[in-house]
């Protein structure tokens, strides 16, 4: 017989399950560029990898714009995909960020997806040959700039004699075109459209594998203030998009990838399917940050030495 | 007929005959500027399609008449100009709110004018993207900040025609209105404001289309959904067709929304055409 | 002196806000890294002018601003008197400038670029292009708005289509004009910043992005302040000007 002690017993225990699912269903605003670098994130929300951790992310893009780590610092969103340079520059100047997961790594991969290109016929094969002349990047003291000019020095050139303008990458080959720049270090889709184009450019050279084969290149990144207070939230996203890059980097050739990418960069699926998509990292390697940072310093981008360990969540180095 | 519209509107009924006979004649001759256009649009096709200009940036008109058909197909066209007039509407309301508040106010009380003047006039000179930066700062990047810096852009405007307004009233109104005993806010209510009235309506027509060239740029700068986003999401995913779909969408939008405007404002005065000053 | 105790209420205003500023700043309602207090923007501002440094990005912006905007202006005005002149030439361009004209211009910065290029030419023509559309307007209106009593008369006193232009036109659509060419000058600014901040590698625009990049927040504050010491003052020169060419306006 159910007394009524028993059946308050049920009501509590029921309302307090109830609310512990309720709890556990947190939800992480992710900030992002619409490349192809992020799409593990959407593949582990496409799968479900997120929801099954009681994750719901809210993704919100942001194409090359003032955003970014301001935006985190401002409590716009709470993890971001971002450059290593960018997130160096920040913690230099006083903002606390974290490290939560790897992003995008140069591994030896046989194809470029990135790199110097010239116009055809142009004679340009080292760093001296570009003195001079004119570099386009997409920032200036960013990642591309950095190993730009780090390209320049390893092969020969002087980076202080060459010209450097910053450059939308979609305006980048029209630029090179109208002969305004000579160079340009260039990304997907972009890359891949010059140097489909043999008639019109051709590469020069990789930069990033060049100068420093197994750069980090991007990252995902909170706030420190965000780690301390969410950290077995950020274990669950942690693990679940560890299972996305793993996915990821076992079905590059898989036309659900094609849909997926071309569902958030809004790309056409056969443009998508053109691309040479290249393996993605679970894991932060300190060491290659480490070469990053005193590549940054040689520049005279940072003046002191950054704590990586202290910034870096250690569930992503493993 | 935005331009001869506006002309006529303000006019004296003196000159009335004049505009009329002009009204016929423009209907007849715009005919050669929508000729005009046509032509230039075939030119783009044939710079495409021929390779005079080879660009990814520059598709063939064509293509972008398919692009624009697809998109407004599948809603996402509407999607994008759906999220920038709710921001820009949302900032224009404020912008127009507070314009006509503070107009009416500084207009009336010297005190008032004299302290917060200067502090509007720095404002409305500074150029808004230069404040864009430090302010994504502190708004973060979702639509508090866009709708932050449309009301920036259509303050000024507003407030300065309806302060013009304000200040160029006919003395005469206010005396009589003093010697009938009308309180302070009567006076606002029956005087004031429907002979400030054209002034204002003058300064939330410029503040229009200023709204939405804000609502584009915030997008494009620091944004996630909207035109200004698309603009700039369309140009990274290589798809220019799609993005020039989007532009030409955009002038349609602003080129309704003026002529929305001018319905609206011809209705209002119409109204109050008999307090009208001249 | 009534102009003296009005200009005192102004600056009054003005450092009562930096006070409160500061004193936001000080109580720690805002995070100091994101909005630093005056008294540590001014050391930056002090650095900048002091060493010079302000004058190159201070040329380049007005540089490009002043060709952007002669040019719309002389564009715009010859365009407006012939627009308001000739019922054929409103009736061939006027629908070419209601389509132009609500089009954001940093909108066309791809198309522009294909034609332009990425240099100083495309930015100066998007200035340009954006500060044209209220001088044309207004002189168009101004042009239209003359009374047809006085364009009457010239034609009574057999004056040529030159000379009334010259002569009645011209005058009495001027305030018009001067209304749009005041628009046109904050409309030109903004854009010039815009231009600067989405596609260069100087001038004050480009600077205040790139020190927000790099999270200097107290010299991106210093800048800000440069530049709105440039707004008010183009704003004073132009109604410096204003006043001298239509001293019969009454204010």
């Amino acid at each position: 017989m159910l007394s009524m002690k028993k059946i308050n017993r049920m009501v509590l225990i029921a309302t307090f399950t109830a609310l512990a699912t309720a709890a556990s269903a947190q939800t992480v605003r992710v900030n992002y560029i619409p490349i192809t670098d992020v799409t593990p994130l959407f593949v582990a929300i496409d799968k479900g990898y997120f929801a099954a951790e009681g994750l719901t992310i809210v993704p919100t893009p942001s194409v090359g714009g003032a955003a970014g780590v301001p935006g985190l610092m401002a409590g716009a969103f709470d993890v971001m995909y971002g450059n290593v340079v960018s997130t160096m520059l920040a913690q230099q100047q006083g903002f606390k960020l974290e490290v939560i997961a790897a992003g995008t790594k140069q591994f030896e991969n046989p194809v470029n997806t990135n790199g110097l290109v010239a116009r055809q016929g142009d004679s340009i094969k080292t760093g001296k040959d570009l003195e001079g002349k004119t570099v386009a990047v997409n920032t200036r003291n960013g990642i591309i700039w950095l190993f730009a000019r780090a390209w320049i020095a390893k092969s020969g050139g002087d980076p202080a004699k060459v010209t450097f303008k910053e450059v939308p990458f979609p305006q980048m080959l029209d630029a090179l075109r109208g002969k305004q720049i000579d160079a340009a270090f260039m990304v997907n889709p972009f890359f891949n459209a010059a140097v489909t184009d043999a008639k019109d450019f051709q590469l020069v050279a990789a930069p990033y594998r060049e100068v420093q084969p197994d750069v980090e290149v991007g990252h995902y990144i909170s706030t420190q203030d965000y780690f301390a207070k969410n950290k077995e939230t950020l274990v669950k996203y942690g693990r679940a998009f560890r299972k996305g890059v793993q996915w990821y980097n076992a079905n590059l050739r898989d036309p659900d990838l094609v849909r997926i990418i071309s569902g958030f960069t809004k790309m056409q699926p056969d443009l998508v399917a053109k691309l040479d998509l290249q393996r993605l990292p679970e894991v932060v390697n300190l060491g290659s940050v480490a070469t990053t940072v005193k590549l940054m310093k040689d520049n005279g981008m940072i003046t002191d030495d950054i704590d990586l360990a202290a910034m870096t969540d250690p569930n992503a180095l493993k | 007929m935005t331009i001869a519209a506006s002309l006529t509107r303000g006019e004296l009924t003196a000159k009335a005959p004049v505009r009329r006979m002009l009204f016929g004649e423009l209907a007849r001759t715009r005919l050669s500027g929508a000729i005009l256009i046509a032509l230039l649009l075939l030119l783009w096709e044939v710079s495409a399609a021929r390779g005079w200009i080879v660009s990814d940036n520059w598709p063939r008109f064509s293509a972008v008449l398919v692009a624009a058909y697809r998109g407004l197909l599948s809603g996402e066209l509407a999607e994008i100009l759906g999220a920038t007039m709710y921001r820009m509407l949302a900032g224009y309301a404020v912008g127009c709110i507070l314009g006509v508040l503070f107009g009416l106010l500084l207009g009336s009380n010297r005190i008032l004018d004299w302290t917060i003047r200067p502090l509007i006039e720095i404002q409305r000179t500074l150029p808004s993207p230069a404040i864009i930066p430090p302010l994504i700062l502190f708004l973060g990047v979702d639509d508090t900040l866009k709708i932050f810096i449309i009301m920036l852009a259509v303050f000024p405007p507003v407030f300065v025609n309806t302060y013009g307004g304000v200040r160029g009233l006919d003395e005469t109104l206010l005396l009589t209105a003093r010697t009938f005993g009308l309180s302070r806010f009567d006076t606002l209510r029956k005087i004031v404001l429907p002979a400030t009235l054209p002034a204002m309506t003058a300064g939330m027509r410029i503040a229009l289309s200023l709204a939405l060239i804000m609502a584009v740029i915030g997008e494009m700068i620091s944004g996630a959904s909207g035109v200004g986003n698309y603009l700039m999401s369309m140009q990274y995913a290589m798809r220019a067709d799609s993005m020039y779909a989007a532009v030409i969408c955009l002038a349609a939008a602003g080129y309704l929304l003026n002529r929305i405007f001018l319905v609206l404002e011809r209705a209002v005065l119409h109204w109050h055409h008999s307090t009208r000053m001249e | 002196m009534p102009e003296l105790g009005r200009k005192g209420f102004g600056l009054l205003s003005i450092l009562g806000v930096l006070l409160l500023w500061e004193l936001i700043c000080r109580a720690g309602l805002v995070n100091v890294s994101l909005l630093p207090p005056p008294s540590q923007i001014a050391p930056a501002l002090w650095k900048i002018l002091a060493s010079g440094s302000f004058l190159v990005p201070l040329g380049q912006t007005l540089g490009m601003l002043l060709i952007g905007y002669t040019i719309a202006c002389v564009a715009g005005v010859a365009l407006g008197l012939l627009m308001g002149c000739s019922d054929y030439l409103y009736g061939l361009l006027e629908p070419l400038v209601e389509v132009i004209r609500p089009i954001p211009k940093p909108a066309l910065i791809p198309a522009m670029v294909v034609f332009l290029g990425i240099g100083a030419g495309m930015k100066i023509t998007m200035v340009a292009l954006a500060a044209l559309f209220p001088v044309l307007i207004n002189t168009l209106q101004g042009v239209r708005g003359v009374d047809p009593v006085l364009l009457a008369t010239a034609r009574t006193l057999g004056c040529s289509r030159l000379e009334t232009i010259r002569k009645i036109i011209l005058p009495a659509s001027l305030p018009m004009v001067l209304i749009g060419m005041r628009v046109s000058l904050s409309m030109g600014l903004v854009l010039v910043i815009l231009a600067e901040m989405l596609a260069a590698e100087s001038g004050i625009g480009f600077l205040i992005l790139d020190l927000q990049r790099s999270f200097q927040v107290r010299p991106m504050y210093a800048w800000i302040a440069i530049l709105a010491a440039v707004g008010l003052g183009l704003n004073v020169l132009f109604e410096m000007v204003e006043d001298r060419a239509v001293p019969w306006r009454a204010k």
